[in-house]
């Protein structure tokens, strides 16, 4: 008789803090006392409910609270899996195994201007970039932010836009899809953001996230403004139930997005992206 | 690799062999027949292998037919042994425990494996292996193969195009061939080979048995339908991604994942929670498949809502990702999916024209 030694058993993590986002979006902080490596910015873990099941979710930020870390994800109530997290409060057990993918290129973005395009949710696992900006901003060209959300009301982390715009040589768009009588900024989709700022194409690195369809118009609208093809990361996002490029259902062409993504240079992608159903 | 070369005996050795790997304690496995269907099952006894009957396998056709000397592979495959269809990964308490199982690991012996399984095992153990499982590399780090060479390929056979069989020539401990009732060719392919055939009665193999041999196995390779593959395969099957053919061919297809389900290499899984009243849950692996509805789906949507980029999905996998993945055809040529499929939709047909349509796009 032997014990296996699966890569699929989670840790137990508690839920620190939850915060409220939007009215079905939280972002849970979990303290996770021996989950080894450090979730690099664009990485996801596997988050278990028992009973349930189990959600990739990004991480969308890390913090430090007396001392110990906390790692955040940012979740969106939708599936069977997902509505379970509405009852998680502060104490709650949840578990939690990774992290896993490959994440944003950070080395490759040392020394250049960084445009972050995000749609909805997207915004999440490109928020580690924003700190890592913040945190080292010397390391870094100008950085553009723009965000796209169905409505006011949809847009995440509103109470922090402040702190984005206070980082030096920083600019954050934001705009929504359908807005309400008090919205004064810009209304429409994300990608009608892209020809209004200006942009030293060349020496840019523009990271993307967002629905696939918005990803989709976005990589076009960066190409029209003279993107090439390896200056375009995706974070796509797949049914990634195993995390470890296993199970099999997130391959998008030969790539499991979990393994070789989720983050992926377009032209590494290109010949796959636009097939339908792929 | 043979490391003996060819011997030959009678066919009573076949039952010392089997009587040997039981006496060392292994699980004999091998093909039996189980409610008309030819399986994959323990082996109380030399007695119980399937013998005196054939089969008859066409696309979307399965029958046994007494009497006859030749049988293919049934629905199972190795893959049920070595990555069983549903396997408790842990149990959590209430409390927040984790409990890991322990299992026993058998100590299994395949005897009369078909060479299109046995290729089946090398290409799950490149995956395995770059994947790493467990459960799979514990069963095969004691596994013993005996391979029976096909000497009568079945209706929907096409090893020869994937260069698998129908003659092993490496990966087994023990290779036999009956070229006659009552002659059989044995080779060893591992030192523990070696070692089972020790314990036989053999000769070496003379001039005129082997050219008798050689003729049975060339019989057996033109039986085995080769397709020729042109060179790049996997980069030319790409050129298809955006073609028609696969909405045509998968007007039939009914989404059941038979083809998942008996394919020996097919490895896709989920994992499902299992609740119990005391509040406690179990996680546990269950096969899944690529053309299952489920599959592709998430919340708020859907990746291959319609069959035929699942029919897309699964071909192009087989035969052009996997060995993007994995460095070897997903595909071993064993023709299940052909046979189990309940419309008979013939892979066969599919890479012959997905071939022709991509040289057409070159």
């Amino acid at each position: 008789m032997v014990k296996l030694e699966y890569k699929l058993i989670p840790k137990i993590a508690v839920v620190e803090d939850v915060r409220e986002e939007t009215p079905n979006v939280r972002t849970f902080y979990l303290r996770v006392d021996d989950l080894g490596q450090e979730p690099l910015p664009g990485q996801f873990n596997e988050l278990y409910i028992p009973g349930g099941g189990e959600v990739p979710i990004s991480v969308s930020d890390i913090v430090e609270v007396n001392g110990r870390k906390l790692i955040a994800h940012t979740v969106r109530f939708i599936g069977s899996v997902t509505w379970m997290f509405s009852r998680l409060e502060k104490g709650s057990r949840i578990g939690i195994r990774g992290p896993y993918g490959k994440g944003w290129p950070i080395e490759r973005l040392r020394g250049r201007d960084i445009l972050l395009v995000a749609g909805g949710l997207g915004l999440a696992p490109l928020r580690p970039v924003i700190r890592e900006v913040e945190r080292n901003r010397g390391l870094y060209g100008r950085l553009i932010i723009l965000y796209g959300a169905r409505t006011p009301r949809d847009l995440l982390y509103r109470y922090e836009y402040h702190r984005y715009e206070d980082i030096p040589n920083t600019e954050l768009l934001v705009t929504v899809d359908k807005a309400t009588s008090s919205w004064r900024g810009h209304v429409g989709v994300v990608t009608k953001l892209i020809p209004l700022v200006e942009l030293d194409v060349e020496n840019t690195i523009a990271l993307v996230c967002g629905p696939e369809i918005m990803m989709r118009f976005t990589v076009k609208e960066l190409k029209k403004r003279g993107f090439k093809d390896n200056q375009i990361y995706l974070s796509l996002e797949r049914r990634m139930k195993c995390g470890v490029g296993l199970c099999g259902h997130c391959q998008m062409g030969p790539y499991f997005v979990c393994k070789h993504g989720p983050v992926f240079p377009y032209w590494f992608i290109k010949k796959y992206f636009w097939v339908d159903q792929i | 690799m043979s490391l003996t070369g060819l011997y030959y005996g009678k066919p009573v050795e076949l039952v010392k062999l089997f009587n040997t790997l039981k006496s060392r304690g292994y699980k004999v496995i091998g093909p039996k027949v189980v409610e008309g269907v030819i399986r994959l099952e323990e082996l109380g006894s030399y007695e119980e292998l399937a013998s005196n009957v054939s089969d008859i396998q066409e696309p979307g056709r399965y029958r046994l037919v007494d009497g006859g000397k030749y049988f293919r592979h049934g629905p199972d495959s190795p893959k049920k042994m070595l990555y069983p269809p549903r396997l408790t990964l842990f149990r959590i308490t209430k409390d927040y425990r984790i409990e890991v199982p322990e299992v026993e690991v058998p100590k299994i012996a395949f005897f009369a494996l078909k060479p299109c399984d046995l290729a089946a095992i090398q290409v799950m153990d490149r995956v395995q292996g770059c994947l790493g499982d467990a459960y799979y590399n514990l069963v095969r780090r004691n596994l013993v193969i005996v391979v029976e060479n096909c000497v009568e390929p079945g209706g929907t056979c096409f090893c020869a195009t994937m260069g698998t069989g129908p003659i092993a020539s490496k990966g087994f401990d023990v290779a036999f061939t009956r070229i006659r009732d009552d002659l059989v060719v044995f080779e060893a392919g591992s030192s523990l080979g070696v070692e089972l055939l020790d314990e036989l009665e053999l000769e070496p193999l003379d001039e005129k048995l082997y050219r008798e041999f050689i003729d049975v196995v060339r019989r057996a390779y033109s039986k085995a339908r080769p397709i020729e593959l042109p060179d790049k395969l996997p980069e030319l099957l790409e050129l298809t991604l955006d073609s028609d053919m696969y909405k045509e061919i998968a007007e039939k297809c009914l989404g059941c994942a038979n083809c998942n389900m008996v394919c020996p290499t097919c490895f896709c899984f989920d994992v499902i929670d299992i609740p119990y009243y005391d509040g406690s849950a179990e996680r546990v692996r269950v096969w899944d498949g690529c053309f299952s509805y489920n599959y592709a789906a998430v919340a708020g949507g859907h990746y291959r809502p319609d069959l035929w980029a699942r029919y897309r999905h699964w071909f192009l996998h087989k035969f052009s990702y996997w060995v993007k993945q994995f460095g070897t055809y997903g595909c071993v040529g064993c023709g299940r999916c052909i046979t189990w499929c309940p419309v008979g939709i013939d892979v066969r047909d599919t890479l012959r024209r997905a071939i022709k349509e991509a040289e057409k796009h070159g």
